[in-house]
């Protein structure tokens, strides 16, 4: 069943490089990654906040996304507590988004007329974010390589105009182009380094920080300070600083969950909790942007 | 006679999503002709592939006649700016203006002569609202418009007898193009009719019509399962969807690595079916094969399809190995204390305290079913432990099948390894039923832990909201109950159970819960009934006087009845009872102190003397028949009477002078009537 074309495989650091390229010239403003630690390319205040709000505003960035409970210590070749999310989002969301994304996955080996491409219906919805969406998730001969999503609401508020945005998951795009049936196993430049030099020992050691070390009872009283922090950057009207402490906030969160202390109806408070917070920045937020 | 074609272009719509708007569009542009009073073809076609939603209606006149009419204006005292105002709304003058009394007062009216309207000019006038009547099940916005569709809507194509309709919807202007190419959007395409249309499609190998892809996707399949001597599982939800996500199919058998096969088929097939929307095979003796077909939108000419599917199955089927190999060996009788840590619902403990009362109440279950206590109890403590397991963390609505495997792989008796896989059965009306007593006494067990301490904690459903199924719950319960022919006593595991609770501490208002769970439950089981096409007035009747501990009689007598209503031991019987209440209605007012018997010392002919008997025949055989009761006996013999009440009205006049002569009569035919109530209460049955 092993596939036998022979042609130049496209590193991990290329389909990278190649993404934002093509972005680029598509007049996205290329970002660097956020420097929190986040769930998602979307928690990034250059989508969440952004995405807020009349101005047009068209970016791409790649950004490591962190989601603690999916941790296997590097032994399953399919899941990683940290990841690369490739993120585009545009706004309002133009005409011919899905001829633009088609051919950005033509920029990186994949041509829609060989592939059995298709957008699959899954609505988006983040609790924690107070926020929703409508689109599909693509599947590339049967394999999920991309969240396409046009945003209605975020932080609670309703979305005029409407964003839409493209997320790639890297690791498994990479792995289609790539043939390779292990996240450790792709190439990451053309000098031979592998995902595995690069990522093993950190998904090794950070799964045992999440899953055993993370000292909880000081991560619920960290996460206690940081929302009473956020609270009162809001009350300053400041949005960005407020949306940082809200943003640990929730990554706090997501440890303590990994860490199998949260119980599930406690689960349902904390995310309401962090919801709460984000509506109120994305309140003060909007107030700026007029 | 002419056709209306129109095409909705818009990015990919969800499956259900279309088979929605195809509903409603053509609701929607049907009551638009009859409205109209427009002729057209009935039998007209709505069709859709994931990018496009195509109306084609035929055999329209291109003018209807309108017949003239007067139309009535202000009246004639209003300010002359009202007169105005009418003249210029009818694109008329003053002369063409008359008064006519009404009755109600002088008004001008206009007469409209009759004239002839072009269908075409209705249709540009009507379209715009008739695709905005399309009531979504579910709707998005983007860009910068305000309109609301299933996805977003690109172009509209409508054509009129050849030519172009012209009109505006929202921010779209319809025209009589169309995108050829769903994928990169270009290649603009002018077309005539619906006929070139689907010509021009079909030799792109894309099929518009849904229900055409359907055959040659089931041909395509059964042509290879024949050849290849394997068998498909009807699944009519699966390629529905499939069928609706393609629009120019093409199958493609793939396989996966045989070792998989070892793993717990269920999980194969939901990997197969519900996360990659893959049609799983079987051979000749029901065993899942490692063949399946995929269904794709493109044609595989290198074979990239097939490889990139075969990769994908591969990866998700090494997880599922990977978490089964780990599970299935993870004692769970040692894991059952961990359930103390997972909550399982808050107010009513964690899982560890769900299972203790399962356990309890299974157990007093296990005594009416006969069946081992000590299996029961082991049921009960293991069963929910899978919901640790990494496997229904993945595979979510495997809960219970997942575990039964578990239970079955560590050695635990079958009975045992069934009621676990099979305790969250059946889940609604339409769902697989336990057979096996274990199995229906754990989930019995199951569902009324669950509705009491719903109940409990006040989280019934309302009329509009029932976040947690409760209302399917007690469905369950019913079916449980009933086509199993179980013989428990409803009441009284209420109320055990809500005292297992309060052992555990939860002070809950029995009485109340009792009552109104009650109430829930007895509405389920008519609704239930309703399902069964039973007829309204019997389920009424059959709930009236046989209460929870009697679902089971409830539902076999109703059943009974409904069959027997129209025959001659249902109609008979119901007479012979109508016509007695009916007097002791009427006489309702004398308000006898009923004794409940009539004195036979007071009977003054052989006609009262025959009833009397016949009553006490009857009784006599309510009293003689116990559990076995053959309800369509017990109709046949309460129609019996037919001859003994046709000769006692026929003879014998129950308002009799002498007044206690008429009150042993009317005591008489109260007798019959009690009697009657054995079987049922026939007060509210419609004869």
């Amino acid at each position: 069943m092993v596939s036998k074309i022979k042609k130049k495989t496209l590193s991990f650091q290329d389909t990278i490089f190649n993404l934002q390229k093509y972005w680029s010239k598509k007049g996205c403003v290329i970002l660097q990654p956020y420097d929190l630690e986040v769930g998602a390319g979307t928690f990034h205040p250059a989508t969440t906040l952004r995405s807020l709000g009349p101005k047009p505003w068209k970016t791409a960035y790649v950004q490591p996304s962190r989601r603690p409970t999916d941790g296997r210590y590097g032994d399953n070749p399919n899941r990683l507590q940290h990841y690369y999310q490739f993120q585009v989002l545009i706004k309002p969301s133009p005409k011919e988004i899905k001829k633009m994304y088609l051919n950005s996955l033509s920029s990186i080996g994949i041509n829609h007329e060989e592939h059995d491409i298709r957008f699959v219906e899954d609505d988006w919805e983040s609790p924690t974010l107070g926020a929703a969406g409508l689109g599909w998730e693509v599947w590339c001969d049967g394999m999920e390589v991309t969240q396409f999503t046009y945003f209605q609401q975020m932080a609670g508020v309703e979305c005029k105009p409407v964003s839409v945005e493209i997320t790639y998951g890297l690791e498994r795009l990479c792995m289609f182009i790539q043939n390779k049936k292990s996240v450790f196993d792709l190439i990451w430049n053309d000098e031979g380094i592998t995902y595995k030099d690069v990522f093993h020992q950190s998904e090794k050691e950070f799964s045992a920080y999440n899953f055993e070390y993370a000292n909880t009872d000081n991560l619920f009283k960290i996460f206690e300070m940081l929302e009473e922090e956020t609270k009162l950057l809001v009350e300053k009207k400041v949005s960005l600083p407020a949306y940082d402490q809200c943003l640990k906030c929730s990554h706090v969160f997501n440890i303590l969950d990994a860490r199998g202390v949260i119980s599930v109806a406690q689960r349902a408070e904390y995310i309401a909790r962090i919801r709460e917070l984000t509506k109120s920045i994305g309140k003060v937020w909007i107030e700026s942007q007029s | 006679m002419s056709e209306l074609f129109v095409e909705l272009f818009s990015e990919e719509i969800p499956a259900k999503l279309q088979i929605n708007a195809r509903n409603e569009l053509k609701k929607n542009i049907k009551n638009f002709f009859i409205e109209n009073q427009i002729k057209f073809n009935e039998n007209f076609n709505v069709y859709s592939t994931p990018n496009r939603l195509v109306l084609h209606v035929d055999k329209i006149p291109n003018e209807i006649k309108l017949s003239s009419e007067e139309i009535r204006g202000p009246n004639v005292n209003a300010p002359e700016k009202a007169l105005e105002g009418f003249i210029r709304s009818n694109n008329t003058m003053l002369e063409k203006i008359f008064k006519k009394n009404t009755g109600k007062g002088e008004f001008y009216f206009f007469k409209k002569e009759s004239r002839k309207i072009k269908v075409s000019d209705l249709l540009e006038k009507n379209l715009s609202e008739i695709l905005a009547k399309i009531a979504w099940n579910k709707s998005m916005k983007w860009a910068n418009y305000d309109l609301y569709w299933g996805r977003p809507l690109k172009s509209i194509l409508a054509i009129f007898n050849k030519k172009p309709l012209n009109f505006v919807f929202n921010h779209i202007n319809s025209s009589n193009k169309t995108f050829i190419d769903k994928s990169i959007e270009e290649g603009i395409k002018i077309f005539k009719d619906f006929n070139s249309y689907s010509k021009f499609f079909r030799q792109k190998g894309i099929l518009i019509d849904q229900d055409l892809r359907k055959k040659i996707i089931n041909n395509k399949i059964n042509e290879i399962i024949n050849k290849k001597n394997l068998e498909i599982k009807q699944n009519d939800s699966l390629i529905d969807e499939i069928v609706n996500i393609v629009e120019k199919p093409v199958v493609i058998v793939c396989d996966f690595d045989k070792k998989f096969l070892n793993v717990p088929s269920e999980i194969l097939i939901t990997t197969m079916q519900t996360h990659q929307k893959y049609l799983p095979t079987f051979d000749k003796k029901n065993n899942l094969t490692n063949n399946f077909f995929v269904v794709s939108d493109i044609k595989d000419i290198k074979g990239f399809v097939k490889l990139g599917n075969e990769r994908v199955i591969e990866a998700r089927l090494s997880d599922a190995e990977f978490f089964w190999e780990k599970n299935k060996t993870q004692n769970l009788v040692k894991q059952v204390d961990k359930l103390k840590n997972i909550n399982y619902f808050k107010g009513l403990g964690s899982y560890f305290d769900k299972i203790q009362r399962m356990r309890k109440l299974s157990s007093l279950i296990s005594d009416d079913f006969l069946i081992s206590k000590d299996k029961i109890e082991i049921a009960s403590s293991i069963c929910k432990v899978d919901l640790m397991s990494d496997l229904v963390g993945e595979f979510p609505e495997l809960q219970g099948i997942v575990g039964g495997h578990f239970a079955k792989f560590q050695g635990f008796d079958k009975e045992v390894c069934l009621a676990v896989s099979e305790q969250y059965l059946p889940n609604g009306m339409e769902s697989k039923l336990p057979k096996k007593m274990y199995s229906v006494a754990l989930s019995l067990s199951d569902k009324l832990d669950s509705l009491v301490g719903f109940f409990g904690i006040n989280l019934k459903p309302t009329s509009s909201k029932d976040p947690y199924a409760i209302r399917r719950m007690a469905i369950s319960l019913v079916r449980l109950i009933v086509e199993n022919e179980t013989k428990i006593k409803l009441k009284d595991l209420i109320v055990y159970t809500c005292s297992v609770y309060r052992d555990q501490g939860y002070e809950f208002d029995t009485k109340k819960i009792q009552n109104e769970l009650s109430d829930f439950i007895i509405e389920r089981f008519k609704n239930y009934l309703k399902e069964k096409k039973i007829r309204q007035d019997i389920i009424e009747s059959s709930t009236f006087l046989l209460g929870l501990d009697d679902l089971l009689k409830a539902y076999k007598k109703s059943l009974c009845l409904n069959k027997n209503i129209k025959k001659e031991i249902g109609f008979e019987t119901i007479a012979a009872y109508k016509r007695s209440s009916n007097i002791l209605n009427t006489e309702e007012k004398i308000s006898i102190e009923s004794l409940g018997f009539a004195d036979p010392g007071l009977f003054k002919n052989d006609y009262e003397k025959k009833l009397y008997k016949k009553i006490n025949d009857i009784r006599k055989y309510f009293l003689s028949t116990g559990k076995d009761e053959n309800y369509e006996e017990s109709l046949k013999i309460l129609s019996s009477i037919k001859n003994e009440i046709n000769d006692f009205f026929d003879n014998v006049i129950v308002n009799d002078e002498d007044i206690i002569i008429k009150k042993n009569r009317l005591e008489l035919l109260n007798m019959l009537c009690k009697t009657f109530d054995n079987y049922l209460n026939f007060t509210k049955i419609n004869a």
